[in-house]
């Protein structure tokens, strides 16, 4: 899928691998050109084309590429061992794309897969929000927020827990590090206080910036409560392969000749928290775009309870000071004197 | 749970309802059998501080399985808080009639025995309800353990009245305040072991696992029972050898009495509830709080979560000490409601170490019980002091209850920050209170906040005029 930044009326295209792009341009018109027959082929890179190339100030993409599964048999949420083979992304068979206003599902499943599906949801958005269910994300007109889900997969193993596997692809600065910022404010996603975002690196300047944001949390239901919350781990971004990322995606073979990549694993559920299996399904959301990651505030509500009840007393204390004292100074306080 | 012990520490020197005991002639008995000897009197004070500690210990069991309860049982927040709910709501009326059942229906001894026995039985139905994965067995089970919890209090400190008297009495509701400290603390910081334990034994945790530790728990209360039929055996035998009376709690409550209550007295009922549900639903949350926003592992947060208890034992006698000789209540209380707002703040708005938020915490929960509910007695006359407490436990309970439930519900929808608001908000509204206190009293000729050597020397007038 393209998501196109801010100033583009953007149509969304859906190749068969599943690949994400981020795009700054900086004129109003704008037209991908694909050459069909070399993009079938997967054999040169060049076949999809955004005229004119001028005009792109920065983009990169974002590959799902495999899904991996592990037995935790000592709930111990430590993924090295017993990996079962993974699912490739690329290998599943989709469903067509559901298109509805703003946003965009898909649901894919593997060959060996007996029943359940694994969807994606993009949304674009053309100004400020958040998302309506939790984790509520902030998001900006330059970024669109995609939503991963597993429902109805069997596991492997009565302790599975799975694994994602994200890529980074292209742009100036590629996406190498992910920096955790705790918050205090847990109001839009009760019980988490930390914000991820897999950034590039330091001295990229902001217009050159992509990240990819999201909360360590995964729900194991598709109207989560409180209780439904799950931690999920990210692994540090590794170099990879650009030509591994473009055997992944067909569109990254299409657009990019030789990708800077990074690859990482996001592993859901810790040591002592339920499997996999108590319910079968899995979501986690995500926000892509292009800039710096938005950063969350509080909300009206917090700010005026706050300043009404810490105000209130305040002004109790001060109307006090102002009328009650003085005019006591004056009178004494009548307290019986024995006459001897 | 309410602070019936630490007013009744302040209260001075208790002289109700004990009269002296008699030597009986010619009957040598050990010192330790005869009830006139110290040392008797302190083997019956173990028993005494004994007696409450079984439902001390057992009336925050679910802080401190907080996050096994919730599995366990599948369950939300807020469903969670309904296990407090169910223990404060016996007690909105039950505070009412609690002496007069000591004092008239059952006798002391029986009273104790029979409150003891509502305690026991409440948390084995608890446990069961848990063994048998029925949440309203459980809730129950609650009910059951707080119409014997808050009354059993009481006629801990009316044996203490009984047995002890002028300093020592100071002394015996500060022990007996410091073991119910010392076994609320007890529960938060082992009940977390036992039950890893039984899911050891049990092969995997769930509901069994926890209805298991729960009757665990219970033995705790089976303690308390032996406790209190031990304390009935001895108070009896020493009736029959001093020829004393049985206690009485001396409480006589007149609903009527209600209406002349000053406003300075609903201005202290807005400050113990504002308060109160500021403290007992967050210990009661805490756990959580801590292993999420601080990434606390679950020992070091029930550790963290008992410090207020914990600071709460030797602090309230210190500054109980301290109040008793200073006087100035009104700004006593001020300085604890400012202390616990503040922590409060620290742990809403900042990620500084909850260590530092939670002893500010325990010393201004320690301070504000000592400082605030004498003032009860400096407001109205001795006849109505029955109804004044038994109305102010009653509404503390009646808002335990329901802010128990809210907290739960915000929680679950709107997360911790804002629930930190929430309890904000409250010790505002008992600082607010407080704050019309200080003028209301300062208009009216400032009796609350007398410092007490000026306390002192109005009484000495006050006696000498009445002579």
């Amino acid at each position: 899928m393209a998501a196109a930044g801010k100033k583009c009326s953007g149509v969304l295209f859906l190749f068969l691998l599943f690949s994400l792009f981020s795009l700054s341009q900086s004129l109003l018109s704008d037209s991908r050109k694909v050459n069909w027959s070399q993009f079938v082929e997967r054999n040169h890179s060049g076949s999809l084309k955004v005229e004119p190339e001028s005009s792109i100030l920065y983009s990169s993409a974002l590959v799902f590429s495999r899904l991996l599964e592990y037995d935790d048999v000592n709930d111990t949420a430590d993924p090295i061992s017993d990996l079962f083979p993974p699912y490739e992304l690329q290998d599943f068979i989709w469903s067509r794309f559901n298109l509805s206003g703003p946003s965009a599902l898909l649901c894919g499943a593997a060959a060996n897969f007996t029943n359940g599906s694994l969807c994606l949801q993009l949304s674009a958005f053309e100004s400020e929000g958040r998302g309506q269910s939790w984790p509520r994300l902030l998001h900006t007109a330059n970024s669109s927020q995609v939503r991963v889900w597993l429902d109805g997969v069997l596991p492997r193993a009565s302790r599975s827990r799975f694994l994602l596997e994200l890529k980074a692809v292209g742009g100036v600065y590629p996406l190498s590090r992910v920096e955790v910022h705790r918050s205090i404010d847990d109001e839009f996603t009760p019980s988490i206080f930390q914000v991820s975002q897999w950034v590039p690196t330091e001295n990229a300047s902001s217009a050159d910036l992509g990240f990819v944001q999201w909360k360590p949390v995964a729900y194991r239901q598709s109207n989560p409560a409180l209780e439904d919350a799950t931690p999920c781990r990210h692994s540090d971004p590794r170099p990879q392969s650009g030509e591994a990322a473009a055997a992944a995606s067909g569109l990254i073979r299409a657009f990019y000749a030789e990708p800077e990549t990074f690859g990482m694993n996001v592993s859901f559920g810790l040591a002592g928290e339920p499997f996999y299996n108590s319910t079968k399904f899995l979501s986690w959301t995500l926000l892509v775009g292009s800039g710096s990651p938005p950063v969350d505030s509080f909300s009206p509500l917090v700010v005026s309870v706050m300043a009404v009840g810490l105000g209130t007393p305040m002004i109790l204390l001060l109307l006090g000071g102002v009328f009650v004292l003085p005019a006591e100074e004056g009178a004494a306080s009548a307290t019986y004197e024995p006459i001897n | 749970m309410a602070d019936y012990e630490e007013r009744r520490s302040l209260l001075g020197d208790g002289d109700e309802g004990s009269s002296a005991g008699r030597r009986t002639a010619g009957r040598p008995m050990w010192a330790i059998c005869d009830p006139s000897h110290l040392l008797h009197r302190v083997v019956v004070l173990l028993f005494m501080c004994f007696l409450g500690f079984g439902s001390y210990f057992c009336y925050d069991n679910p802080a401190a399985l907080q996050t096994q309860v919730i599995q366990d049982l599948n369950l939300n927040t807020a469903k969670f808080m309904q296990l407090y709910a169910w223990y404060s709501w016996p007690n909105v009326v039950l505070c009412f009639f609690g002496g007069f059942l000591l004092d008239r229906v059952f006798g002391i001894r029986l009273g104790t025995i029979i409150f003891s026995l509502f305690v026991c039985v409440g948390q084995v139905i608890f446990a069961a309800g848990a063994l048998v994965n029925h949440f309203w067995l459980m809730e129950a089970g609650r009910f059951v353990f707080g119409i014997g919890g808050e009354s059993l209090a009481v006629a801990q400190n009316t044996y203490a009245v009984n047995w002890f008297k002028g300093k020592e009495l100071n002394l015996v509701f500060g022990l007996q305040l410091s073991m119910a400290r010392v076994g609320s603390t007890v529960n938060m910081n082992i009940m977390g072991w036992v039950y890893s334990k039984v899911v050891d034994l049990v092969g995997s945790p769930g509901h069994t696992a926890l209805g298991a530790s729960l009757l665990i728990a219970a033995v705790t209360c089976l303690f308390s029972l032996i406790c209190a039929l031990v304390l009935a055996f001895l108070d009896k035998r020493a009736e029959k050898i001093l020829h004393k009376e049985e206690g009485k709690t001396g409480e006589v409550v007149k609903l009527t009495d209600v209406k002349d209550f000053p406003i300075t007295l609903w201005l202290i009922f807005i400050i113990c509830v504002g308060y109160y549900v500021a403290i007992f639903p967050f210990i009661g949350l805490g756990q959580v709080f801590f292993i999420e926003k601080f990434n606390f592992s679950p020992a070091e947060a029930r550790a963290v979560n008992s410090i207020v208890y914990i600071i709460s034992a030797p602090a309230s006698p210190v500054l109980g000490l301290m109040v008793d000789k200073t006087g100035r209540n009104v700004v006593w209380v001020i300085i604890a409601v400012v202390f616990t707002l503040a922590a409060h703040m620290m742990l809403a708005f900042t990620f500084w170490n909850p260590w530092i938020a939670m002893s500010l915490l325990g010393v201004s929960y320690s301070l504000l019980a000592c400082a605030l509910w004498p003032m009860v007695a400096f407001v109205v006359p001795e006849h109505q002091l029955g109804t004044a407490y038994g109305f102010m436990q009653s509404i503390q309970n009646l808002g335990l209850a329901l802010i128990a439930m809210a907290a739960g519900s915000i929680l679950d929808n709107r997360g911790y920050l804002v629930l930190e608001v929430f309890f904000c908000t409250c010790i505002c509204i008992a600082l607010m209170a407080v704050v019309l206190l200080y003028f209301v009293d300062y208009l009216r000729g400032g009796d609350l906040n007398r410092s007490a050597a000026a306390r002192a020397k109005l009484q000495k007038e006050a006696t000498s005029a009445a002579e």
